[in-house]
This record gives C-alpha cells, structure tokens and sequence, in this order.
C-alpha cells in the first residue's frame, strides 16, 4: 500500500527538519556568495526562500532556525560592516525588515504545512472509513445471503413440518382410513362373487351378472376417490395453486372420516351451499385444514362424555368475495383462559398433542389470504371457521393474489 | 337344542315357514354393501331385508319374521353388538351374523358369548358368509319349531281343568294315585279319571312323556 509510505514523509525525526533549516540557509547563503563574486548584487530573497522551504518542511521550528541563521548570515556578508556580526546603527532597518519578512514567510510556510497536514490526515481518515464502509457492506451482503438461505430453509422446515402434521393427523386416522378403503373392497369382492355365480348358473343369468359388474365398477371407482385424497394428503410436493370447488373437497375429507366418526358414534350434518364461486388455492392444503379441524372436533367430542355428538361441517357465500368455511361440535368447547393461545405453535390440550396443528392451519389459511377463528357453539361445543377468498373476487385485484400466492410459498406445506 | 322328539313329525308344524319365507336382515350403514349383500343373497335364491341403521331396524322390524340379522359391528347411533344385547331385551332371537371391518378378539368373544352364529371379517368369503346363513337359517326353524311346540303344549295345558292340573302335577312329582287322593282328599277313582282327561288332553301315551312335557313348561316359565 502507498499511503502509509506517503505518511512516513511527514513523520521525519524533528532532527531532520532543523537538519534542513541548516542546509537550506548554507545553500542558499553559497548561492547568494557565488551570485556576489560574478559581480551580481545578491539577492535577499534566497534566504526567504531557504526560510520559506524549511518552514514548510520541517514546521514552525525548523523555520526559526532557518530565520536566526539568514539574519546572521545576512549580518555577516551583506550589512555594514562587512564579516563581522557587530551591526552598524544605520543597517538595523534592513536587518529588521528582512527578520520580518522572513519570520512571515516562515508562520505562513509553517501555517500551510500544517494545514497541508491536516487536510493529508482528513483524507486518511476519510480513505480509512471508506474502506471500513466497504467492509461493513460486504458483511452486509453476505448476511444478506444467509438470511435468504436461512429463510429458504425456513419455508422447507415450515413445508416439512406441515407434512409431518398432516401424516401424524392420517396417522391417528389410519384405523378409520383403512376402514374406508375396505369397505368398497367388500362391495367390490361380494358383487364378483355374485358374478360368478349368476355366471355358473345354466343358463348364466347375463342381466343379473350386468348389475353386479355395475355394482363392481361403481364401488371400484369410490375405492380410488378414498385412495386418490390420501395420496393428496400425503404426498410431498411444492404448493400448487388451483381453481376448486370447496364441496367436494370438503366431501372428501368427510368421506376419508366417516369410519372416524361412525366409530366414535358422531352424527354428521353437512349443510354446503349450493351456490358457492369457485375458490383459487392449493386443494390439498385447505383440506388438510379441514381434515385437521374435522379431528380436533371429533377428539373434542370424544373426550367428555357429552352427547349427542353432533359434527356440523358447512359452507357458504360471505359477502361476495369470500367462501366460509365451519367446523361445529358439540365437544368440551374452548377455555376462556386459553383461547387466545390456540393457534400459537406448541399449544395442546391433549396429552399427546404436538400443539402444530391449528397454528399450520392458520399459517395456511392466512397464505390464502384467509382468515381462521374460533368461538363457542350454542348450547355446547365450539366453532371454528375459516374463509378464503373466491378465485373471481381474486382476479379482481390480481395484486392482492399475487401477494398471497407470495406468502402462500413462504409458508408451504 | 333339538327339536322335540315327543312331537312326531307333523308336516303342519313346518307349513308357516313355507309360507313366509325366510329372510336376512341386512343392517349395514354403506349402501354400497347392502345392495351387493342383497345381490349375493339374490344369486342363492334368498330374500334380503336392507336397513341403514339399527333404528331403522327396530322401527320396522316385526319379530316373528323368520331369518337372521347380518349386522355390522360398527354401525351408527348403536353398536352392533349392543343391538344383539337389545334384541335380546326384546325378545327377538332372530340369530345373528357379524361381520366386521377389523375385528378384534374381545369384539369377537364377547359376540359368540352373547350368541353370534358367526363373526366374519370385511371382505367376507361368500361361502363362509352363505355356510353361516344356512346355519342361522336353520337354528331359527328349529327354535321356532321348538317355540310352536312349546305354545302348543301350552295352550294344551290351558284346557285343563284347575283339578286336573294339580293332579298332573302331582303325577309327574312320582307320587302314586293313592298319594295323591290322600293329598287332595279325592276317592282314589276320581284321581284315576282326572289323571285320563289330563294325559288325553296333552296328547300323551305315557307318565314318561307326560314328565317331559310338564319339565318344558316349567323350564320355558322359568326362562320368561
């Protein structure tokens, strides 16, 4: 680097400034001599400029030095009487008037080096905090670059969390799932078995073998609807956002715990409105949503001894631009003293609870730019409701759905 | 239990049967499984009754109907097995079928005990479920053999006399006509004709089936 070199100039030992004083006056006493022998009148103004030189180099006491040292050489070789230092009345004027001068033109040698100085150290100083700013910024930046890994890893730990709820939820379900998926296994199984003995019949009774094949088909194709929504729920994949119908979203979700609550001996209304505007999301999320809500009722319901039990699952226009959704049942209903904690992460008030499902149920709900609350059901139980705006009222303001589908992948799960 | 082997074979005695032919109750809450359950059922000539619900069972059913109950486990509103405890209550013993999408042991025992004639398992083999219907269907004509029988002897008994009661009852205790006079101070000839017009009008040759008969009637009072 220069500049420390360059700095290195001005830090001379004082030694060297006074070194200068002496050497500059010599030089410019030898060429005041030299001027003199070729029979040139000499002129003063060489020892201003030794004083000026060494003012300027060495500062104020450099420049003092030089100033007694061209006066007395100026005494010596110039005033009367000549070499001698002794002065003459009549030469004192000259002599004060060059001490003046050169003590003048010392101070402002000596004024301007210092200024020079200084304005040299502002620079440093400034050149220095430069160099720290670029610093604190190349820190800056890459922090900022962890910050948006760490956020990116955020959204995946958020994703895989979301999963592992959803599975834990199915978990706790799978005895009731694979209830679901047996039951058209048996329809399907009982109806071939009636095929092929209408079929062995002599003559075979085609009519009678038609309608079971029929029944077998149609109880086949529910076997795959049940499959198709686990696979929806269990599946890993980003968000992906579509046009769907809440119906049958929500049916599916009813469809997959119906054995739920026949085995908990939970009656089911549904109460969906016919006329509902289709809505833009993920499908899979809201019905985890649903299914999440659907399980927290159920277990509500099935931890006091209340009954009847009565699940109550509806939908409906609110206002034009959203869609409402409601969770109602008959369980233990909501503790004042802990209902403004529930949809924080790690709230249960089950033994075994992770306390994930409602705040994920929230964190999904308000990335659709929804909204998710609770309250009391009438005379028992409690509510929960959700909304989520309807894809028309969202291709109204296509930047309010931009911001959602935004932080709809911030929180994706 | 067998059939009554006092009675003889009377072909009457089987003509009500005939006449109203047996049929199984399906209970089952999936549509989809009662109607491949009446298809199956169809295929083999027998008649199915559907319900959804054990509620819509008891509604409707009437309980002198010959048949048997397929019933799910896990029905709504009620259980299966405490419909078998309430059909019990009530005095329906049409025999009972389970059939279960995941049965486990406890479900099961606790269903043979209170009398299932079988428990089977969703997906249900059709000839395990058709053998247990066979055998249902069976067991309820000779329980209702058994209880035509029983009323039979019953309304038999009705005819007697108050007096010819008692020395019926008398008789078949193994007390000797001369006891028995003593006992209720009747002559001895007395006894003799009241001990004929009780054994005419049970139907009966011998002492013998007369004591069988009196220990139905006391057992079958004893049951209700």
């Amino acid at each position: 680097m220069t500049k420390p070199d360059r700095r290195r100039r001005f830090d001379f030992p004082a030694i060297a400034g006074y070194a200068v004083a002496v050497g500059s006056v010599g030089a410019a006493l030898g060429v005041s001599r030299w001027l003199d022998v070729h029979a040139v009148t000499a002129p003063v103004s060489l020892f201003l400029c030794a004083v000026m030189f060494s003012a300027w180099f060495g500062g104020f006491g450099p420049g003092l030095l030089a100033t007694s040292l061209s006066i007395l050489a100026f005494k010596y070789y110039y005033a009367m009487p000549l070499h001698s230092l002794a002065a003459d009345v009549k030469e004192i004027p000259r002599i004060l008037v060059l001490a003046l001068s050169a003590l003048f033109a010392g101070l402002l040698s000596a004024a301007q080096r210092r200024a020079t100085g200084s304005f040299r150290r502002a620079r440093d100083d400034l050149a220095q905090t430069v160099q720290a700013l670029e610093r604190s910024n190349q820190a800056l930046r890459a922090e900022n670059v962890e910050r948006v890994r760490a956020e990116e890893a955020l959204r995946n730990a958020q994703a895989d969390l979301a999963r592992v709820a959803r599975l834990t939820t199915m978990g706790e379900l799978a005895a009731s799932i694979a209830h679901e998926v047996n039951q058209p296994l048996m329809a399907v199984v009982t109806n071939a078995d009636t095929c092929l003995r209408w079929l062995a019949k002599d003559p075979p009774d085609l009519d009678e073998t038609r309608e079971a094949a029929e029944r077998i088909v149609s109880a086949g194709h529910r076997a795959a609807d049940i499959i198709r929504t686990i696979r929806t729920l269990a599946r890993k994949s980003a968000t992906e956002v579509t046009r769907f119908d809440v119906n049958s979203a929500i049916s599916e979700v009813l469809a997959l715990t119906s054995g739920e609550l026949r085995r908990y001996d939970v009656l089911l209304e549904t109460q969906l409105s016919a006329g509902l505007e289709p809505v833009s999301g993920d499908r899979g999320q809201i019905q985890q949503v649903i299914l999440n809500l659907t399980v927290n009722a159920i277990e509500a319901m099935t931890a006091g001894r209340h009954t009847p039990r009565v699940l109550r699952v509806s939908s409906q226009m609110a206002g034009r631009n959203n869609v409402l959704i409601a969770v109602a049942d008959t369980g233990t209903g909501l503790d004042p003293t802990t209902v403004d904690g529930i949809f924080d992460a790690f709230f249960t008030t089950k033994p075994d609870g992770m306390g994930m499902g409602l705040s994920i149920c929230r964190s999904i709900v308000e990335a659709h730019g929804g909204r998710l609350w609770a309250s009391s059901n009438s005379p028992r139980g409690s509510i929960f409701q959700f909304t989520v705006p309807a894809a028309a009222s969202e291709a109204l303001n296509a930047r309010e759905s931009r911001n959602a589908s935004e932080s709809l992948n911030d929180s994706a799960g | 239990m067998p059939a009554n082997p006092a009675m003889p074979a009377n072909p009457s005695m089987t003509v009500p049967d005939d006449e109203c032919e047996s049929t199984v109750a399906v209970i089952d809450d999936d549509p989809d499984i009662r109607e491949a359950l009446r298809g199956l059922l169809r295929s083999v000539g027998l008649r199915a009754e559907l319900f959804a619900s054990v509620q819509e069972f008891l509604g409707t059913v009437r309980p002198d109907r010959p048949g048997c109950l397929i019933l799910d486990v896990r029905l709504p509103g009620r259980s299966g097995l405490d419909l078998q405890e309430q059909l019990a209550q009530a005095n329906i013993r049409r025999p009972v079928i389970f059939i279960s999408g995941h049965a486990d042991v406890p479900m099961s025992v606790r269903a043979m005990k209170a009398g299932a004639v079988e428990f089977l398992t969703k997906p249900v083999r059709d000839q395990d479920l058709l053998d247990a219907i066979q055998v249902a269907i069976t067991k309820d004509r000779a329980r209702r053999d058994e209880e035509r029988t029983l009323a039979r002897l019953r309304a038999d008994f009705d005819t007697l006399t108050p007096r010819e009661r008692a020395v019926m009852m008398l008789v078949v205790a193994g007390r000797l006509n001369k006891q028995i006079a003593a006992e209720l101070g009747l002559s001895e000839a007395t006894v003799k004709v009241h001990r004929g017009h009780a054994m005419r009008k049970m139907h009966v040759q011998s002492v013998a089936e007369l004591v069988r008969i009196a220990d139905k009637l006391v057992s079958s009072q004893a049951r209700s």
